[in-house]
């Protein structure tokens, strides 16, 4: 069955991000000059403007900055209700990363990692609750 | 203040809508027209006066159903005008009035036509329901594509887990929040161009259906059909004006990443707008007689509450329980048309300025506020945002 929804346009920036959730691996961009974490990938480093980034492989756990239950069914054949939530990852300082969460959410809650599948395809960020 | 500010040469001279409804059954074109005929009348002017159109947003952006219509040349073109200065507006529009003034008062233009029309109500009627944001293209672009794919289908889906949050941080509760769409259909039960104006209860708001926890069906705004349109002209213009309103101060700060999932601080949104905007005048915010103050959701109004000092931070909730400060005859009238939550979502702070500017003239009928001399109007706040004080001439 396909997952309801709206799938990402796939750029030069985020190209490796989607090819790696496939693969199960949820990355983000490091500078190679001041080892800053950026998300999402644009090529270049927010703290430094250097351009040479690299791609890092995100290590949980995940802090749950907040969450929504979204009970509306914006799309045709959308399953109501889930829960979203913004995730920050303490490993890797300044990045957040939006996605699903399974099970309990409570604010500050530990969650850990992973994708799931994602409409047209794809592979999106997931959480499961600890 | 003596230095001179730049908003200082340049006036709102007219405000002008259409019909405005859930859904009303002529063109976008045919809305906005109507708008600006409106405007230029009521300004005292002649579409033979205006030199400069505007509109938000330009003719690139659709990504909802109904949030974009028309395009800049035709409207130019059905008017006949001859123009020194346009703008088609999507990013970085700040406030409805805001690229208009800039552009009188380095006299490019003389009056500046700058509108908004959205057809949402009936596209949303359309749909069945309220459509997902970038429903009308195939995949999720720039920021969105982080968001539509995990299931944050709209806006309000990506703002609901900053209002979480802030319930969470403050220790705020629903039911003090609800006083603030409950106050406004009051006001909107006085305005009949509001979109709603039966009047809503704390009990109705309880019972509301969720949208996106902790928001409600009255948590959000309307999506309506209708236009406005304001002009703005050049300072040194107002012997030929009929009723202008002056651009006290005004700014626009984008501080916090401009992507609905990625604010540092949901307690600070708004804050470096107003501040900059309080630096650019000697009034007080005991000094404004009327706040419009932006309300795509609920939540929003709370910040900009808290951002432009009305209260202070966490103490919104408490501010408005009760609804006695917020009523027209409270210390602060909130939203008197209605707001985006019962008077329609005519979107980026358009049908809050006309407000502001009827309320400034005593031309806002049964919803007047007595004695009004200071309005603030504010718009969105953290992806985009702007602060004003317009005063009486
Ligand atoms: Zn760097």
């Amino acid at each position: 069955m396909t997952v309801p929804g709206i799938p990402p346009a796939v750029t030069e920036e985020t190209a490796p991000f989607w090819d790696a959730a496939r693969e199960g691996r949820v990355v983000v961009e490091r500078c190679t000059a001041c080892g800053a974490h950026g998300f999402p990938p644009r090529g270049i480093c927010r703290s430094c403007r250097g351009r040479e980034m690299e791609w890092v492989e995100v290590t949980g756990p995940g802090v749950v900055y907040s969450y929504t239950v979204n009970h509306q069914r914006w799309l045709p054949d959308l399953e109501v209700p889930y829960t979203v939530a913004l995730v920050d990852l303490p490993a890797h300082p300044g990045v957040r990363i939006a996605g699903r969460l399974h099970g309990e959410p409570v604010i500050g809650g530990e969650v850990d990692f992973g994708v799931e599948e994602g409409p047209g395809g794809f592979a999106v960020p997931s959480f499961r609750a600890r | 203040m003596t230095e001179e500010r730049a908003e200082h040469r340049a006036v709102i001279s007219g405000v002008g809508q259409s019909e405005i409804g859930r859904q009303v059954d002529r063109s976008g074109l045919q809305l906005t027209l109507d708008a600006i005929l409106a405007a230029v009348a009521d300004a005292g002017l002649t579409l033979d006066d205006v030199d400069g159109l505007a509109m938000f947003p330009g003719g690139g952006v659709a990504n909802l159903p109904g949030y974009a219509n028309g395009n800049l040349y035709e409207v130019h073109d059905a008017l006949g005008v001859t123009t020194t200065w346009r703008q088609g507006q999507v990013e970085g529009m700040s406030l409805p009035f805001y690229g208009a003034a800039m552009a009188v008062a380095t006299g490019q233009a003389r009056h500046v036509v700058v509108w908004r029309t959205v057809k949402e109500g009936s596209a949303a009627r359309g749909a069945g329901g309220r459509p997902a944001y970038g429903s009308t293209k195939p995949a999720a672009e720039g920021p969105n594509a982080w968001l539509l794919p995990v299931g944050m289908l709209s806006p309000v889906v990506q703002v609901a887990p900053y209002a979480m949050r802030y319930l969470h941080d403050f220790g705020a509760t629903r039911e003090q929040l609800g006083w603030i769409p409950v106050t406004q259909r009051a006001h909107a039960a006085l305005n009949p161009d509001a979109v709603y104006r039966d009047p809503l209860t704390i009990d109705d708001y309880l019972a509301a259906r969720m949208i996106s926890t902790p928001m409600c069906l009255y948590d959000c705004d309307v999506p309506a059909d209708g236009a406005t349109a304001i002009v703005v002209s050049a300072a040194d213009t107002t012997a030929d004006l009929r009723a202008p309103v002056r651009i006290e101060c005004m700014a626009g700060v984008v501080d916090q990443r401009p992507a609905w999932d990625q604010w540092q601080d949901f307690s600070r949104v708004g804050h470096a707008t107003a501040a900059a905007m309080w630096a650019r005048t000697d009034l007080r915010p005991a000094d404004v007689d009327v706040a419009q103050l932006y309300d795509g959701f609920t939540i929003e109004v709370v910040w900009w509450l808290e951002a432009m000092g009305f209260c202070g931070v966490g103490e919104a909730a408490a501010f408005v329980e009760g609804g006695t400060r917020i009523a027209l005859d409270g210390e602060l009238p909130l939203n008197t048309w209605g707001g985006q939550l019962s008077g329609g979502r005519l979107h980026a702070a358009f049908g809050h300025t006309a407000e502001a500017v009827r309320q400034l003239r005593g031309e806002a009928g049964d919803r007047q506020v007595a004695g009004c001399e200071v309005a603030a109007v504010t718009n969105v706040g953290v992806l985009e945002a702007g602060a004003a004080l317009l005063t009486r001439f």
